[in-house]
Parts: structure tokens; C-alpha cells; sequence
């Protein structure tokens, strides 16, 4: 029979507050790095929560499920990894807490523990709901107020929005590599994103561009001092010249890609070569023949090569010794083995074609450099070149990325929090606006669920993004530090009150203030080291608040819609940005995803109520195991 | 059958092991375990640091070959901690190394003082880390002011700082076992094949030449001498003929032993009576005819060349030679302007040929060298080190990459600092100065209280003395002079009293002792003060120099692995 393990709410709260002390190291500004080694023995070094879960490894599947909706949800943003895991244990203490007091508001049960998960089943569900009709008109009517508005644009241009674009990315930086860096790496991601910009175009496509091919467009460096960070012009390839090194010679340069070798492979696989003994005087010296045809044709095609003025080759594949000196004799610098991302990144910044036939080579094929040089950076010898029409043509001046560290585990570092923040900026900027979809995969089905749930988490994870439209169309910022915390909580408690005096239903506890009571254990974190400086910032973002009587915030609710954007990005900029700029800014959207996801995570992990464990054999040589297993794994579990 | 495919399916599945999860610590600076190994690493290295170190030797458990060092490079290598903090530090500092190659022992000295005072002061880590970063900030700015204290420019119009500074990397490591002649000859010979390789023509780029090193075993270290061109193995009955220069030469990167060339992955079936072996070797031999014809008197190969072939070759008075390997052939092909060749069936152009002035042979104990002159101006050249037993000569040809690469980092900045203890006493006493001065504007920037701040400053002040302090190994004292900021040392036989007779030179050599000059041993507390300027009119040139970059970022990389270490709150281990 396979093991069953009853899963109690004790058991969820307790297997996510384990979770919790582990972020919590390196959460808010006091928080720390977390040092990790890999199986390799690689020593990795991080701040982000989502690399610190995967880093551990669990066993237990309701962690993992946990893990993998915060993998989720941060791969998306970006960003949110620690407060996803704060919020949901915050969650869970309260609906545990609820449970306990009051089992039986639901139905009737024959245990307590039976009671009390339904009742939790209930509440996540209730939540859930409540988010995902209510929310979005919350945080427009009561948190987007205080915020205010920054799009792409403001990146280059030098305003005052501009300060609240790098504040944005400064917060971002200090919570992924601290205190020290974080000015000095907005700087270079600022430069970064200007050089980058397409002139005329939308913005973010850049941001996705600059996204999409960062692997290839930055080095790592070890053993320099993080100052040493900087940004050079043109293209990087991580390789050396195969053939001896060019000379100085004339500007511009011609140059090829190639995706196979240069020199034929005679004999494929299958083939067979029969030598037989013929005539010795007709036979054409037998083997030798073979092997200088081969080499001949590389001559050929050298000399195709020349006739173009082609003087650079990139190759994706090794190339023989007699290519490279062939290529040597005819003053042409080789590269070999080049990977894919920087073929395809110099095929799209020089806009040709990479030769796959080295028979059919056409003016297309041919890039124009500006300069092909060898670049030591660290320990490595790389190709270092610049395109040479790249303003006219692409309206951008590429440039790469050079990431100085000590330790390779800095470096690397360094380089997920430049990737993660491109991601963050997507989303905060513009954000994917989905339409409603499956929702009701989120409406409880009353079945149980065996935990090999990876795949469960995986569907409604993504479906996080719901179905308004209001809050995640504009670039909306808000003040860190618990800001917007609190403004959603103290709109969550008015809106609690409202509803308990206008619906009269008494029995049920309103959702809207476990939710509340929830968020505020995220600022109460961020100023655990004192408690100060938590009713001190409370009371700085209380005072914002206009005060209005309950009933009239709640018609006001019901009578008008959401309101516009314009409204939104005007309103109050000034003396708040100027107030709480120190603190740093965060993306309003983001936030708004991770409760969702927060949420959908809470519901998901609420229903499952048991942890069938089925075996596989794993070095068991005995034959009966083996149908053992095969009996057990017939069985299917059900409630 | 069945059983067959059975096994073969447990097989499959034995592969898949179950990840155990990872193991986690968390507060590790707190754990006495931790601190202890730090410690013990820092006792390890501190007492490596220096000319009278302690030498370490290393040897595995299976036998292999001892190994008698006091270099940063292997000892650190030598350190398998399956600890991540100790890894961590390691891989921070061998990446230094390599990219400097000096002073790798100061930086991990100095990170793991700053740790370990970072420890015993009680702070929060953060407070800690923003001041040591600031304090950096401080440092790097006073050592790249012009009129520095403990910087002094570098005189390319004599070879006599070169000299020192050279001298100062070989005589710190003291496994060399290297007399005070010897050390000077070998501090000559690394400056002199310096020189060779810093091209006299400058074209709008300036490229460095190489220098090859032979290590010769069982000499006298004064027989170790510095050529201009290659020195190659040759084979033993060599007889060179009336040659006259310049000689042609070729050279051949691809193999010639009479293998197949890249046909492909397919399959060659020979039928009987073919003879392909005889094929290839008529096509190798028209190759000789062909190379005979151009007059080529010197054949090189990067690989093996046939037996017949090179039989014929050497008939014909060809001077051969194979096997060369990869790591010489960019040597050889910047002194000949040979382009190597490596096809087989085509004629060798004209311009892949390339010069020697003249080939002689020279004779070092048992081994035979063929030295190429080189036809015009060249940058290589070629170090024949000589000592008495492989250990020292292992150490010495190590020492002198060494101090090649840091003569050459002189060319990025052409400015040394001050060794032997100096430059580390004086920065000390100017961060203390400038911290009590400027408490009250850089606190409130850092975000902490004034007596955090000083506090912090001093814990980086004592880590940077600390540094000094480990020069001296036999039980001597170590004093600062309160004008200049100098390190002395005091033997331990000497009492204070006698200071001005026992020492009359501080570390690096340019302060004298004299009458009025008062001393403060190191790790007291002495009043802060501003380290006065040297006389420029100062008779006493520095004996003791350490690279200016190497040290610059020696001081960065520590202060920032010390951070980075400070700042790490839990750690998690993949057990797999």
C-alpha cells in the first residue's frame, strides 16, 4: 500500500514558516547574503529569494509546490521572491489562527481537523475571489493616488521623472547586491539602456532586446575590483583568434559567418571508401587524391573569400588545420567555435545571413566592421569588434557589458541582478495585460490532489495575471518601505468596516482583514530591527491618507469606476516623490501580481489535504520491488 | 534476452539517484568553528608572508611529489576546504593572482585580518561594511594623488628602480634559496629580458614580445643568462654545415607523420594490394623535394614528421626539427615571420617562408639547445634559469614569471610603492587622520553614529598594521616612527632604548633613524598624527618596492571579499 500522510493546516503553516526563516536572512535593508555551494563544488553567492529556494533542494512536496509557484511568479517579474514567501506565511499564521478559533462557522465535521481545513479551504477561497474582484479598484482608488507615474522614455530624458526611474532601479539593485553597488550599477544600467535605445521606437522593445540577448552581450571578469564595471562599445565574442593575430590595417573590415566548416568532410558517416588496386598508372595516386581535394577546395574558397575583400571570419565550428592556414597565408583573422547567442546577435545588429553553403557566398553574407581586434579581459583573450553602419541602420550604438568582481560568484551575481532587472522593468513598465482566462481552475474542485504537483502549480501559476486591465497599464511607482503595505491595509480595513455595516452578515469574518492584517507583516519585517522606526513610518504614510468617513469611501467604491490614467500620474507627484525618494520607489504592478499570486498559491496549497508517497525503484535489485511497484502505482488515490 | 533488457533498464535507473536536500548553517561569523579555521588559514599564510618566512611544504596523500613553497598561488591551491566561506576567500584571491601575480599573500592576509577585527569589534555587520568601503574609497584616492607619501614614480632613464623592484619580488620568497649576488644576477636577467620584449619600433600599437624560460637543473644559478631569439630541443648529432644567412625556414603546424588528412566520420576499406601508407609518404617526400628546391635550410614541425622524411631532409643538409608544441609556436612565428603551413598537396608559397640570422648550438650540462638568432629586431627571448635541486628552481622559475609580469604592469603605471611594511604603516596613519578629521561629515553620509564610525576605522587601520606586523617571523617587534609612518622592525634581542643603533633603516629603506625620532610599537594606541612628506632631497633610494597595481588592487580585492564575507548571513550546501 502506498504511504499516506494526512496533511494538516499545522503542518502547511509549519512547513512555510521553515521557508520563511530561511528568506528572511537576507530580507529588507539589514538583510545579508546567502552564501551556496553547488554540487559541483561552485561556490554561488545571492540575495534573491528565488535563487535561495531552488538552491536548497527539498524534499517535502508541499515546499516544493511552494518553491515552484515563487519560481513562477519571480521568473515573470523578476522580482518579489522573499515578500512572496513572507506574505504567504503571514497568510497562513492568520487563516490558522481563524481556524482554530472558530471551527465550526462552516459546517459541521467529525474531527477538528477536518473542520478547521475547511474552514481555511473556504477563507483562501474567499480571498482568492475577493482579489480577484476587488483588489484592482482598491489599489486604483487608494494606493495609485500617492504613487505616481514613470514610462521608458524618462530614462534619457533629463526631468524629474528621470530621478524616479533610477530611484526605481536603485531600490531594485540594494535589495539584490546592498548598500555598496547599488548606485554604481543604476549608473551603468542607465548607460547601458541609453546607449540601447532605439531612437523612434517604443521603449520597451529595447528593454526586451537588451533581455532576450544579455547572455551574449556581457562579460564576467574575476579577480578586479567591482569598479571596474564598465561598458565598451561593439560586440564581445568570448573567443580567441584561432589563426595568429591581425595586423593594423585598413578600415572598415569585411566580415563572414559561417555555420558549418570550411573545409568539405569528404566521407559522411554512412560512407564507405573503397580503395581497390587498379591500374597504377591511370589511378590518380589513390587515397592522396582524396585528401587534396579536400584541401584544395578550402583554397577555392579562401580565394572567393579575398575576392570579396572579406578579411574576418566568424565560425560556429572548429575548422581544421589546413583551414586556418590557408585563412593564416591569406591575412584573414579566424574565430572559432563562436556560440549561437553572439552568431545570432551579430547576425541581427549587422543584419546579414551566416554562409551555411560555402559554394554559394553572396554580397548579403557580408557585414561591414569598423574595427576586429583581440580584448583581454581578465584571464581570456576575446575578439572585440564594432559595426559599422549601426546608427544609420539599427538607430542604436551597441555596446557590452563588462562585469568586474573578486570572485566568479560576485561576478555571476551581479550579472542575474542586471538580468532580473530588465525583467522587473518589463513588468513595471509594460506589464502584460492578459485577458480573463480559466478562472474557474481556480474555483475549488473538491478533489484530492496527489503532491507530484509540479505540474498543477505550473497552470495556475501563470494564470496569475487577471482579468482588469486598470492597474497594469501604466508605469505606476510608489515609495518603498512598506508603503504601499500599508495604504492597501488601512484601504482593506475600511473596506472591511463598510462591508460588515452595510451587508449584514455578521457570522462571516470579513477576508478584506485578514488580508490587511496579512500585508502589514511585510513592513513590520522591514523594520525588524526596530520597532521605531515601523510606527514611525506608519504613521508618515497614515498622514497622506485623507480622512473620510467609512460609508462615504464605501459609495464611493460603488458609484464610480476606475479612475484614468491621466488623473493618476499627475496627482500629488511632487511632494511625495520629494519626501519619500530616500526609501527608494517600487512598481505598484508588481506588487499587485505577487498578491495574486500570493494567493493563488494559498488556495493551491489549502486544498491538498494528503501526500500519497508512491516508490520508484532507485538501486533495488530485487525483481519483486520492481512489481511491487508496478501493483502500487495502479492504485489511484482518491478522496 | 528478457534478462538482458532487464539489466539493462536497472541500469538506466541506477542512474537516477534521489537529490538529498541541501544542507543549511545559518550566522556562520558567530560559529567558533568558522572563526577557527579563518584563523587558522590566516596563521598559515601570514607566516608564508615575507622574506624570512616559514616554508611550507605540500604533499598529498598518495605519494606525489613534495612541494616546498611560501608562493600564494600554490599554497592556495593547496587549501581544499570544503568549507564555502574558505573557498570563497580562495577563489577571490587566486583570481587576483592570476591576473597580477604579486601580492597575493597581502591581500589574504589583510581580508582575513579584516574579518577576523570585524568580529572582535561589536557592530553590525552593515555599519562595518559601509565604513570599510568608504575607507577604501579613502585609500585608493591618496595612493593615486600625485604627491603621495608612500608612492614613488619610476625612472625608466635607469634600469636601477626596475632593479629593486624586481628584486624585492624575488627576494620575497625565500624557497629560491638565492645568496645576495644571486639574487641580484637574477634580478639583472629579469630586467634585461624585460627590455628584450618591449618593441623598439613603436607602431600605433604597442605589442609585448615573450619570454620563454628553460629551467636547467644542477647549476649554479649564476650560469642562468638571458638570449635574444629561441632556444629549441634538438636532437643530439647535430652537425650544422657551412650555413649562410639568413637562413630560410618553414614551418608546419600540421602533422607529417603520414597519417590521413579530414576526409571525414565514414569508413575506408582497403583492398588488397593498396598500398596507401606508400601514397602518402611519395605525396611527403615530393614536400621535401619541394622545400629543397626553395632552399629551405631549417624544417620545423609543430608535430611529428615521418622517419623517411626527415631522413631525407637531413641527407640533403636540412636542419630538422618536430615535435615542437603548441605553446612555441607563436614564439617561433613572431621571430621568423614564418606562416605555419598545414597543407600537404599544394605548394608552399613564397610568403609563408620565414628567416633566421643564424642557428649555433649551445651546450648546458647534459642538454643540447639550438639557439635561432633573429634576422632583424626582435621581442623574444629566451631565460635560461639555472639552480641546484628541482624544488628551488621550480620556486625560482615561478619568481621570475612573477616579476616579469609586475615589470610589465610598470608600463600601464609607471609608479612603484613602498615595500617592506612601509606602505601598509603609513596608509594606516593617514585613514586614522583623516577619520578623526572628517568624523562629523562622512557619519551621517554612511548612516551611522560618530563612535561607530571611528570604531570601524580603527578595526581597518589595525587590520592594515596587522599586515606589516606579519614581516617579521622571529619573535622581533614592529614599531612605526611618529613623523613619517614607517615600518621597523626591532630583533627581539634589542630593547627600545637602543632603537637608533640597531635599526638604522626602516622597512623599504628611506627613512634613517636618528636622535629625535620617536617610535610606537604597532597594535598600541599612539596619537593620530598626519604622516609628514620625505625630504625630495633624500639621499636613500628605497630598497624594497612593491607594484603599484598589484597592490592598488590587492588592497580592493580584499576589502571587498572581506565585505562580501561579512555580508553572508546563512549558507546552504548541496550535499549531492
Amino acid at each position: 500500500m502506498v504511504p499516506v500522510e494526512q496533511l494538516h493546516l499545522s503542518h502547511v503553516l509549519q512547513t512555510v514558516s521553515a521557508l520563511e526563516s530561511i528568506v528572511l536572512r537576507s530580507f529588507g535593508p539589514e538583510g545579508g547574503q546567502v552564501l551556496f555551494t553547488r554540487d559541483t563544488g561552485q561556490v554561488m553567492l545571492s540575495r534573491n529569494g528565488k535563487r535561495i529556494l531552488t538552491a536548497l533542494h527539498l524534499d517535502h512536496p508541499l515546499a516544493r509546490m511552494v518553491v515552484r509557484c515563487v519560481w513562477k511568479h519571480s521568473t515573470i517579474t523578476g522580482d518579489g521572491s522573499k515578500t512572496f514567501v513572507l506574505l504567504l506565511a503571514s497568510l497562513l499564521r492568520i487563516i490558522h489562527a481563524t481556524a482554530t478559533k472558530e471551527p465550526h462557522m462552516f459546517q459541521p465535521h467529525n474531527s477538528t481537523e477536518a473542520a478547521e481545513a475547511a474552514t481555511a479551504r473556504h477563507l483562501a477561497d474567499r480571498l482568492l475571489e475577493f482579489a480577484l474582484t476587488e483588489l484592482d479598484e482598491l489599489i486604483v482608488l487608494n494606493v495609485l493616488p500617492h504613487g505616481f507615474c514613470v514610462s521608458l522614455d524618462n530614462f534619457t530624458a533629463e526631468t524629474q521623472h528621470n530621478l524616479s526611474c533610477q530611484t526605481l532601479l536603485v531600490s531594485f539593485f540594494r535589495t539584490r547586491l546592498g548598500y555598496a553597488y547599488c548606485d554604481f550599477f543604476r549608473n551603468l544600467f542607465c548607460e547601458l539602456l541609453s546607449h540601447w535605445k532605439v531612437k523612434d521606437d517604443r521603449p520597451s522593445f529595447s528593454i526586451q532586446f537588451l533581455n532576450n540577448s544579455f547572455p551574449a552581450l556581457h562579460t564576467q571578469v574575476s579577480g578586479v575590483p567591482v569598479s571596474c564595471s564598465r561598458l565598451i562599445e561593439g560586440q564581445v565574442i568570448h573567443r580567441d583568434f584561432a589563426t595568429p593575430c591581425p595586423q593594423v590595417r585598413k578600415q572598415p573590415l569585411k566580415a563572414v559567418v559561417f555555420n558549418g566548416y570550411l573545409q568539405p568532410k569528404l566521407l559522411a558517416t554512412q560512407d564507405v571508401l573503397e580503395l581497390r588496386c587498379g591500374d597504377k598508372v591511370t589511378e590518380d595516386r589513390g587515397i592522396v587524391h582524396f585528401s587534396s581535394w579536400t584541401e584544395r577546395s578550402v583554397e577555392s574558397i579562401i580565394a572567393t573569400l579575398q575576392s570579396f575583400g572579406v578579411s574576418v571570419l566568424l565560425c560556429a565550428l572548429k575548422q581544421s588545420s589546413a583551414v586556418l592556414a590557408a585563412a593564416t597565408q591569406a591575412g584573414m583573422c579566424l574565430v572559432e567555435c563562436v556560440s549561437d547567442e553572439e552568431i545570432s546577435l551579430f547576425t541581427q545588429l549587422s543584419g546579414v545571413t551566416p554562409i551555411s553553403d560555402c559554394w554559394r557566398i553572396h554580397p548579403e553574407h557580408i557585414a561591414t566592421l569598423t574595427f576586429c581586434k583581440p580584448l583581454l579581459l581578465g584571464a581570456h583573450r576575446n575578439v572585440h569588434l564594432d559595426f559599422h553602419d549601426c546608427e544609420e541602420r539599427l538607430k542604436v550604438k551597441p555596446c557590452s557589458l563588462v562585469i568586474c568582481a573578486p570572485s566568479e560568484a560576485q561576478a555571476d551575481q551581479h550579472a542575474c541582478a542586471f538580468q532580473d532587472a530588465f525583467r522587473m522593468l518589463l513588468t513595471a513598465l509594460e506589464p502584460v495585460c492578459k485577458t480573463q482566462t480559466a478562472l474557474e481552475e481556480t474555483i475549488p474542485s473538491k478533489k484530492c490532489t496527489s503532491l507530484h504537483a509540479d505540474n498543477i502549480s505550473d497552470e495556475t501559476a501563470c494564470r496569475v495575471h487577471p482579468h482588469q486591465k486598470c492597474v497594469t497599464e501604466t508605469g505606476c511607482v510608489i515609495s518603498a518601505g512598506g508603503t504601499f503595505e500599508f495604504l492597501l491595509h488601512h484601504a482593506l480595513h475600511q473596506y472591511g468596516h463598510s462591508c460588515s455595516v452595510s451587508v449584514n452578515t455578521s457570522a462571516v469574518v470579513p477576508v478584506s482583514q485578514l488580508l490587511a492584517k496579512a500585508l502589514l507583516s511585510v513592513p513590520r519585517q522591514i523594520y525588524s530591527h526596530n520597532l521605531k522606526h515601523f510606527l514611525q513610518a506608519q504613521t508618515r504614510v497614515m498622514a497622506l491618507i485623507p480622512k473620510q468617513p467609512h460609508a462615504l469611501c464605501a459609495n464611493f467604491i460603488h458609484t464610480e469606476g476606475p479612475l484614468g490614467d491621466g488623473k493618476l500620474s499627475s496627482c500629488k507627484k511632487g511632494n511625495i516623490s520629494l519626501k519619500f525618494l530616500d526609501l527608494g520607489l517600487e512598481s505598484v504592478s508588481c506588487k499587485y501580481q505577487l498578491v495574486l499570486a500570493v494567493l493563488q498559491c494559498l488556495t493551491n496549497l489549502l486544498q491538498t489535504n494528503m501526500v500519497l508517497r508512491t516508490h520508484t525503484v532507485l538501486h533495488t535489485k530485487s525483481h519483486d520491488s520492481l512489481n511491487a511497484h508496478l501493483e502500487s502505482s495502479e492504485d489511484e488515490d482518491e478522496d | 534476452m528478457y534478462i538482458a533488457s532487464y539489466l539493462s533498464s536497472l541500469m538506466q535507473m541506477s542512474r537516477l539517484v534521489k537529490k538529498s536536500p541541501s544542507v543549511c548553517t545559518d550566522l556562520l561569523l558567530n560559529s567558533s568553528d568558522v572563526c577557527n579555521k579563518l584563523r587558522l588559514m590566516k596563521e598559515l599564510l601570514k607566516s608564508s608572508y615575507g622574506p624570512t618566512a616559514r616554508l611550507k611544504q605540500v604533499h598529498n596523500n598518495i605519494g606525489g611529489a613534495v612541494v616546498t613553497t611560501s608562493t600564494s598561488s600554490v599554497l592556495l591551491q593547496a587549501i581544499s576546504s570544503s568549507h564555502p566561506i574558505i573557498s570563497l576567500i580562495k577563489g577571490s584571491i587566486l583570481n587576483h593572482v592570476s591576473r597580477f601575480s604579486d601580492c597575493g599573500l597581502f591581500a589574504s592576509v589583510f581580508c582575513l585580518s579584516l574579518i577576523e577585527e570585524a568580529g572582535r569589534c561589536d557592530l553590525s555587520k552593515n555599519v562595518i561594511i559601509r565604513v570599510n568601503k568608504h575607507i577604501l574609497s579613502l585609500c585608493t584616492a591618496h595612493l593615486q594623488q600625485e604627491d603621495c607619501g608612500c608612492k614613488v614614480q619610476l625612472d625608466f632613464c635607469s634600469s636601477q628602480s626596475l632593479i629593486t623592484l624586481a628584486r624585492s619580488v624575488i627576494s620575497s620568497k625565500p624557497t629560491c634559496v638565492l645568496s645576495e649576488p644571486e639574487s641580484t644576477h637574477i634580478s639583472r636577467l629579469a630586467v634585461q629580458a624585460f627590455l628584450l620584449t618591449v618593441p623598439c619600433n613603436i607602431p600605433d600599437k604597442v605589442r609585448l614580445g615573450r619570454t620563454v624560460i628553460i629551467p636547467i637543473e644542477g647549476h649554479s644559478v649564476q650560469k642562468s643568462a638571458v638570449f635574444p631569439g629561441l632556444l629549441l630541443d634538438t636532437p643530439e648529432n647535430i652537425s650544422l654545415g657551412n650555413l649562410c644567412s639568413p637562413l630560410r625556414m618553414v614551418l608546419f603546424s600540421a602533422s607529417l607523420a603520414g597519417d590521413l588528412g579530414e576526409l571525414g566520420d565514414g569508413r575506408i576499406e582497403v583492398h588488397q594490394g593498396v598500398d596507401t601508407d606508400s601514397q602518402i609518404l611519395g605525396q611527403l617526400l615530393e614536400l621535401g623535394k619541394q622545400v629543397l628546391k626553395d632552399e629551405v635550410k631549417l624544417f620545423v614541425c609543430q608535430k611529428v614528421i615521418h622517419p623517411v622524411l626527415q631522413h631525407y631532409l637531413r641527407c640533403n643538409a636540412i636542419i630538422v626539427i618536430e615535435r615542437l608544441g603548441i605553446s612555441l609556436m607563436e614564439p617561433l612565428i613572431q621571430l621568423t615571420g614564418a606562416q605555419p603551413v598545414a597543407t600537404l598537396h599544394t605548394t608552399i608559397p613564397r610568403e609563408a617562408y620565414g628567416e633566421v640570422h643564424n642557428v649555433s648550438v649551445r651546450q648546458f650540462g647534459s642538454k643540447t639547445k639550438l639557439h635561432l638568432h633573429p634576422a632583424g629586431k626582435t621581442t623574444t627571448c629566451t631565460t635560461i634559469l639555472c639552480h641546484r635541486n628541482e624544488t628551488m628552481l621550480n620556486e625560482l622559475k615561478l619568481v621570475c614569471q612573477k616579476a616579469e609580469h609586475v615589470l610589465r604592469l610598470t608600463l600601464r603605471e609607471p609608479c612603484a610603492l613602498l615595500g617592506g611594511g612601509c606602505t601598509e604603516t603609513h596608509l594606516a596613519a593617514y585613514v586614522r587622520h583623516q577619520s578623526k578629521n572628517n568624523v562629523s561629515e562622512s557619519s551621517p553620509v554612511l548612516g551611522c553614529s560618530q563612535t561607530e564610525y571611528l570604531v570601524a576605522a580603527e578595526a581597518f587601520c589595525r587590520s592594515l598594521e596587522s599586515v606589516a606586523t606579519s614581516l617579521e617571523h622571529d619573535d622581533g617587534a614592529s614599531l612605526i616612527d611618529l613623523t613619517h609612518a614607517h615600518h621597523w622592525t626591532l630583533p627581539s634581542d634589542v630593547t627600545e632604548e637602543h632603537l637608533e643603533d640597531a635599526t638604522a633603516l626602516c622597512g623599504c629603506g628611506v627613512v634613517q633613524s636618528c636622535q629625535n625620532k620617536k617610535w610606537s610599537y604597532l597594535n598600541t594606541e599612539y596619537a593620530e598624527f598626519s604622516p609628514a612628506p620625505l625630504l625630495t632631497a633624500s639621499p636613500l633610494q628605497p630598497t624594497v618596492l612593491d607594484s603599484f597595481t598589484a597592490k592598488v588592487n590587492a588592497l580592493e580585492v580584499a576589502v571587498e571579499t572581506a565585505n562580501l564575507v561579512l555580508d553572508v548571513r546563512y549558507v546552504i550546501q548541496d550535499v549531492n
